[in-house]
């Protein structure tokens, strides 16, 4: 699967470029933002396949975007991927609410992060097929 | 009939006596006990009196009785030893009652003063104590009760809670009546009450008194325990900060690492990247778990400083070479100055570089980019002092929020979003600058317009002839 674009957003600018390094090895192409303000304005501009954020980002954090992901509605239907050191803050609950897909734990492998990506992509298009 | 009614009204006095003002009842119980032994000895004397009495009517008789004069000695005799053994019996009985009174009366001077004992022990409790009796009418309350609930207590006194307590406490009534009702033993609830400073916390426990498997009383007692949750609070949130923190870097380490050894670095510059990166990232993993130990050290005395005579515009310029980089990926101007005065201090070197990182960096971090933070150092040759100020164009603190900024943990929470930390940094500062060094930390600030941190350290000068501050 090759092409999709991806949205990644998070004040780390390592993990931002790990992440996107091991993207673009895979055939994605990777835009990103280091806050969640510039993440939604990129959202909305460059309509990403999905987007991998981080939770606390400064000025909007990552469950502000999302909420604000799904308020709009070019944007609500993109799956999301939280990428955070505070899982322990995000309940199953708050993930349904919040329509996240999946919830990954910092440190994370960057392999599992591009198999939960290429998992979420390929079961929205058996969704879209269908 | 008078000796009952004494009885009757002193056993009232006892059974009246319960919570709150127990103590007073009680007095007059025995103070009634006593009036009852002296009407007993009253009636024993009288008794006595009528005894003697008749024994010498008896000798009159006697005597009157003998018209030729011929008395009978032997009986005048025996008279007169009845006579003298009933007035014997009569001053032991005083005697007796004497010493009971002086007992009673030493008892009663010994409960006064217990009694004012304990009212100066309640009164003097920081926390807030209330008694109520069976109707919840109040029966005692502490001033910090009377504080609390804003009412008078002796003008309160007698008057139903409800009635005297100022609007707002409606739950705490609630609660005594609810616990009076369901003689329950003890109750323990926290409850919030508003306060001019903002809403308090208290730890509240209300107890049933029984007497005869009856309530006759509420007894309250609200423990202020708002401090104790703002540091529990700020305990949770700083093993939130500080795992986030630690496992900010981790996470760059792990997935670098695993890049690697997944053949994911095409060619040898980009190796060279990744080791680079994982190295720094793990001397930032160091670095925060320095600060966290070194915290712990000073607090607990056990750091080793080594002091030296050293050059503050000297480590200034080091820890501004450090902190550039930073402030270049921000783009924000960092200015030093640039004469250079005579600023030696006695200090550690190594403690004092980490205060002007940690307040180099802490201004950089809440500037927004294309700001400035200035750096500069001033000798009040007066005071004998070096002063080193850290001024930025940042977000600036409210004020409410100034005087926390250099406690443990504490973190601005308007500008939590502005970037993470764990509200170790300046406590640190604080720490190194005060409880190492003996020199003073300040902060001035203005929300939209940036802050000033600095620190003020005696100069070597006079530290080492003993003249400082």
């Amino acid at each position: 699967m090759t092409g999709k674009k991806v949205l990644i957003a998070d004040d780390e600018i390592h993990i931002i470029h790990v992440v996107a390094i091991k993207l673009r090895n895979n055939g994605y192409e990777v835009i990103a933002a280091n806050n969640g303000a510039e993440a939604y304005e990129l959202a909305c501009s460059e309509h990403p396949d999905i987007v991998v954020t981080d939770y606390q980002m400064p000025f909007v954090t990552g469950i502000e975007l999302i909420e604000k992901l799904r308020k709009n509605e070019a944007t609500m239907h993109i799956p999301t991927i939280l990428l955070t050191a505070r899982s322990f803050a995000i309940t199953q609950e708050m993930q349904d609410s919040l329509g996240v897909q999946e919830c990954l734990s910092k440190p994370f492998s960057p392999k599992e992060l591009l198999k939960t990506i290429e998992d979420i992509l390929y079961q929205r298009a058996v969704a879209v097929k269908n | 009939m008078v000796m009952a009614s004494l009885c009757i009204a002193a056993l009232t006095g006892l059974f009246h006596s319960g919570i709150g003002v127990g103590w007073r009842n009680h007095l007059v119980a025995w103070r009634l006990i006593a009036c009852c032994i002296g009407a007993v000895g009253v009636i024993f004397l009288g008794l006595a009196y009528h005894r003697l009495a008749g024994t010498v009517a008896s000798i009159a008789r006697q005597l009157s009785g003998d018209p030729a004069g011929l008395m009978d000695l032997q009986a005048i005799e025996r008279a007169a030893q009845a006579v003298q053994t009933r007035l014997r019996e009569g001053q032991e009985a005083l005697r007796t009652l004497e010493t009971e009174l002086t007992d009673l009366r030493i008892r009663s001077q010994l409960a006064d003063r217990q009694k004012q004992h304990t009212e100066a022990i309640i009164y003097s409790l920081r926390d807030a104590v209330v008694v109520v009796d069976e109707a919840d009418r109040l029966l005692m309350a502490n001033a910090a009760a009377a504080r609390l609930f804003g009412f008078d207590p002796e003008q309160a006194r007698h008057r139903p809670l409800a009635e005297s307590i100022n609007p707002g406490h409606e739950d705490f009534v609630q609660l005594i009546q609810s616990s009076r009702q369901s003689a329950t033993e003890a109750t323990r609830r926290e409850m919030q009450f508003a306060r001019p400073e903002g809403p308090h916390t208290f730890d509240t426990i209300v107890s049933c008194v029984f007497e005869r498997n009856q309530v006759s009383g509420v007894v309250a007692v609200l423990h202020d325990i708002t401090r104790e949750k703002e540091v529990s609070q700020m305990k949770n949130d700083f093993v939130s900060h500080v795992s986030h923190e630690l496992k900010t870097p981790l996470a760059s380490i792990t997935a670098y690492s695993e890049m690697l050894a997944d053949g994911e670095a095409d060619d040898e510059q980009t190796r060279k990247e990744f080791y680079e990166i994982i190295q720094t990232q793990a001397q930032r993993l160091n670095r925060l778990i320095e600060d966290i130990l070194n915290v712990s050290r000073i607090e607990s005395g056990l750091i080793k400083v080594q002091k030296e005579p050293v050059s503050l515009t000297i480590l200034i310029e080091q820890q501004m070479q450090m902190i550039r980089g930073f402030a270049e990926e921000k783009k924000i101007t960092v200015v030093g100055q640039n004469p250079i005065v005579y600023d030696q201090v006695l200090a550690d070197k190594d403690m004092i570089s980490q205060v002007i990182v940690n307040l180099l960096s802490n201004a950089v971090k809440y500037t927004p980019p294309g700001g400035t933070v200035r750096i500069k150092t001033e000798v009040n040759e007066t005071e004998e002092v070096v002063r080193v100020t850290v001024t930025d164009t940042g977000v600036g603190i409210p004020a409410d929020e100034v005087a926390h900024v250099f406690d443990k943990f504490y973190r601005v929470r308007a500008n939590n979003k502005q970037a993470s930390g764990t509200g170790l940094g300046l406590n640190l500062v604080k720490q190194i600058v005060e409880k190492v060094h003996d020199g003073r930390v300040f902060v001035t600030s203005e929300v939209g317009v940036g802050s000033t941190f600095g620190f003020e350290l005696p100069l070597a000068a006079a530290e080492l002839a003993g003249t400082a501050r």
